[in-house]
């Protein structure tokens, strides 16, 4: 353990735990807004309460005046609710322009959070919005109108990407790009995706996979790589014997594709090697899995380029 | 204020005989033992009487069989690794969900390479099955690894039996176990009850010696290859120069142990008993992890339902506690314990887990304190909790809901015998 949580917020946790007053632990009895984030089969969940000082005509001019928290989690997830508390309570804060409070600004409150907590500060920014979306839903405020982003269910809709944390493809999408995530481990200190088991990180469709959709990475990686012909006559002196390369593509295959393939019931066999190109032929459940193909070139071919040779083609054999 | 140190599992203090008997060897006695000269004769010395004095104490039947290690992680490595390396025909591996990541990432490290490794389950008290492990045992079946006692719950294998229904089945299985919580708190006799035991792992700084010191038991006659090469030390089987005044403080330390081991088992047992008492009587929604099954006497490990491990540890530590939790947030990973996940504790408290360990140096006025401390610390967490109905101090309706389904065994994410079994 030992996390290196600052000054700041230590002490917001412990008065948050010793009750002290100005602390905002609790719940709103009927509020204007409430917002949920987490689960506690995932180790943290936040429910966040406010109350608005409405305005007699326009719901737009409410302002927030009380804030409140209940949090299941650690140290950084009781201390970012605290901060978030503060900061809305602080600032007098129109719903819509409490909006803009981002994760970023509780990392900063709470003079900084160690990368691996970064998600607790992420989970106080959802339960934001999602309680100001329920404001705006009982004040009868048209936020699409107003140009704010509504973001359509998206944590119900779609596919699971982490099934570890329930995490859904268009809202690690949607993440990726608002926090600008370039990394797995990136995408898992913000929002815990990909954190536990790991199966989604480098499954097709997994998270490696959106991040170079989102950010264009493989194709680039591709370009600046170009396939380079082969020198007229053949390969030069220095370039390893078949046989090395040979018995090089074979242990990537064994030390760090099958175990891969393997997990998920799945095998690979190499048919043969000849003039750069791995002729391999998928077993088990990767034989009758519809994605056999492009785990094929995904996996495989990328492992051998990474490993063994840039110029090394991979072609599925039935 | 005063610490309470109820972290044993993690380490232990370095009892004061221990370093005693280490201070002359950090001093003017500091020669190589393989060096010819007469003084370093007095270190050589040292070594090969402390290596007599564990052997003695743990029933080994040749002092020779002890190879002194920089801990039970390099004794781990060494047992596995150079298990595969001296029976390069067989190629798989039996081990347990629970292991401590010194076996058990050793272990994927094996799968990784090819070996076929199943991982045998525990059910909800935490104990293993044997016909599991018989049903596991193949033609081509290497070795078997089964940890004695558990560092996280303290629940104790059964290993004499396991290891001679290995044993009986087939003579060239090796088998072996990670001892590091179970050496001094446990009865060991290598000539007798654990005559099966091939390989056996323990470290000094359980036990009241300093870190980075252990012993690696390998059997007369077992089929195995050095871990590590470079030197003549340790009969060829270990290389590297001794750490001489660690090994003269692991004797000391194992044989203050041994000596009073019954008289200490009985206080730590007072210890943990009247501890686990207070806190289920005075916390609601409690488990006790590994209380159905037999356990060392020193470890209580709990599961407060709906709140998390880490900020406990905190509030504890606050007040001066050392303790130490299974949940996600103090593991490098974002899933907590695998040893909980592994029992099937519910998903309502398995990031809840806190973990006390005593020592001889424990005393009963400390228990008190921390059942004082404790039970209040749970109720602040509580109050904080979008679970818990602090008016009530009981869950609320729909974490009753979830606590309910909770109890029922989990699908999916239990646990299961992996790898590639035939």
């Amino acid at each position: 353990m030992a996390w290196e949580y600052s000054d700041k917020t230590r002490a917001l946790f412990m008065d948050a735990v010793q009750g002290k007053p100005g602390t905002h632990m609790g719940e709103i009895d009927d509020p204007d807004g409430i917002g949920e984030h987490g689960s506690i089969a995932c180790g943290d969940a936040l429910r966040f309460t406010f109350r608005v000082e409405r305005h007699p005509t326009d719901p737009l001019k409410d302002v927030i005046i009380e804030a409140r928290y209940l949090t299941y989690g650690c140290t950084s997830a009781i201390a970012a609710s605290e901060a978030l508390c503060a900061m809305i309570e602080a600032g007098h804060y129109t719903p819509i322009d409490a909006l803009k409070i981002k994760n970023e600004d509780i990392v900063t409150y709470l003079d900084g959070l160690p990368v691996q907590k970064i998600h607790c500060s992420v989970m106080g920014a959802e339960a934001l919005q999602a309680a100001i979306f329920n404001w705006a839903q009982k004040r009868g405020v048209d936020l699409e109108q107003l140009g704010v982003d509504i973001l359509p269910e998206e944590k119900e809709e779609g596919r699971v990407v982490c099934k570890c944390f329930g995490l859904t493809e268009p809202y690690i999408r949607r993440k990726i790009k608002e926090l600008g995530l370039h990394s797995i481990a990136q995408i898992t200190n913000a929002i815990k995706a990909g954190g536990a088991c790991t199966n989604c990180h480098h499954t097709p469709g997994g998270l490696q996979d959106l991040l170079d959709e989102t950010w264009g990475r493989s194709e680039t990686r591709l370009k600046e790589s170009p396939e380079p012909p082969l020198p007229p006559g053949g390969v030069p002196d220095a370039e390893p014997s078949p046989y090395v390369v040979a018995k090089r593509i074979e242990q990537v295959i064994d030390e760090d594709v099958r175990p891969m393939l393997q997990h998920d019931g799945g095998d690979i066999e190499i048919v043969d090697i000849k003039d750069n190109i791995v002729y391999c032929r998928m077993a088990g459940a990767c034989a009758t899995c519809a994605a056999a193909d492009k785990t094929m070139k995904l996996v495989v071919e990328t492992a051998l380029k990474d490993k063994v040779d840039e110029r090394l083609r991979v072609i599925a054999v039935t | 204020m005063d610490l309470i140190y109820a972290d044993n599992n993690a380490t232990t203090a370095v009892a004061p005989e221990v370093r005693e008997v280490m201070a002359p060897y950090l001093a003017d006695d500091y020669f190589n033992p393989s060096s010819m000269y007469e003084p370093a004769r007095r270190t050589g010395h040292a070594v090969e009487a402390a290596r007599a004095t564990i052997a003695g104490l743990l029933g080994m039947g040749e002092a020779s069989e002890l190879i002194f290690t920089g801990g039970a992680t390099e004794s781990n490595n060494a047992a596995l690794f150079g298990a595969a390396r001296a029976n390069p025909g067989r190629r798989h591996v039996i081990t347990t969900a629970v292991e401590h990541p010194a076996v058990l990432e050793v272990a994927e490290e094996m799968e990784r390479q090819g070996f076929a490794v199943d991982f045998l389950p525990v059910d909800r008290r935490g104990r293993l099955d044997v016909k599991d492990l018989i049903r596991a045992l193949r033609p081509d079946t290497l070795l078997v690894s089964i940890m004695h006692a558990n560092n996280e719950t303290g629940v104790v294998f059964p290993v004499a039996e396991l290891a001679r229904v290995v044993k009986e089945t087939d003579p060239a299985i090796l088998f072996h176990t990670d001892a590091t919580q179970s050496v001094g708190k446990l009865p060991l006799d290598l000539s007798g009850e654990h005559v099966h035991v091939d390989l056996l792992s323990f470290s000094g700084h359980k036990l009241h010696a300093p870190k980075g010191v252990g012993g690696l038991f390998v059997r007369q006659g077992a089929r195995w290859r050095p871990f590590l090469v470079g030197g003549h030390q340790e009969a060829s089987r270990r290389a590297g120069t001794e750490n001489v005044p660690y090994i003269a403080g692991l004797a000391v330390a194992v044989e203050l142990a041994l000596r009073d081991r019954e008289a200490e088992a009985a206080h730590l047992a007072s210890l943990r008993d009247r501890l686990e008492a207070l806190l289920v009587e005075r916390i609601p929604h409690v488990e006790v992890n590994g209380r159905e099954a037999p356990r060392l006497p020193n470890t209580l490990n709990v599961a407060i339902h709906f709140i998390e491990g880490e900020g406990m540890l905190y509030q504890l530590d606050a007040f001066g506690i050392c303790a130490s939790s299974g949940s996600a947030c103090t593991s490098g990973s974002l899933e907590p314990s695998h040893v909980l996940r592994a029992m099937q504790v519910p998903f309502t408290a398995v990031h809840g887990s806190v973990r006390f360990s005593f020592s001889r140096y424990n005393t009963m006025a400390e228990i008190e304190r921390i059942a004082e401390v404790f039970p209040e610390i749970v109720a602040r967490l509580r109050r904080l909790s979008p679970y818990w109905d602090s008016e009530r101090n009981a869950p609320r309706p729909e974490a009753l809901a979830m606590l309910e389904s909770a109890a029922s065994p989990a699908e999916g994410g239990g646990p299961s015998a992996r790898g590639n079994s035939a």
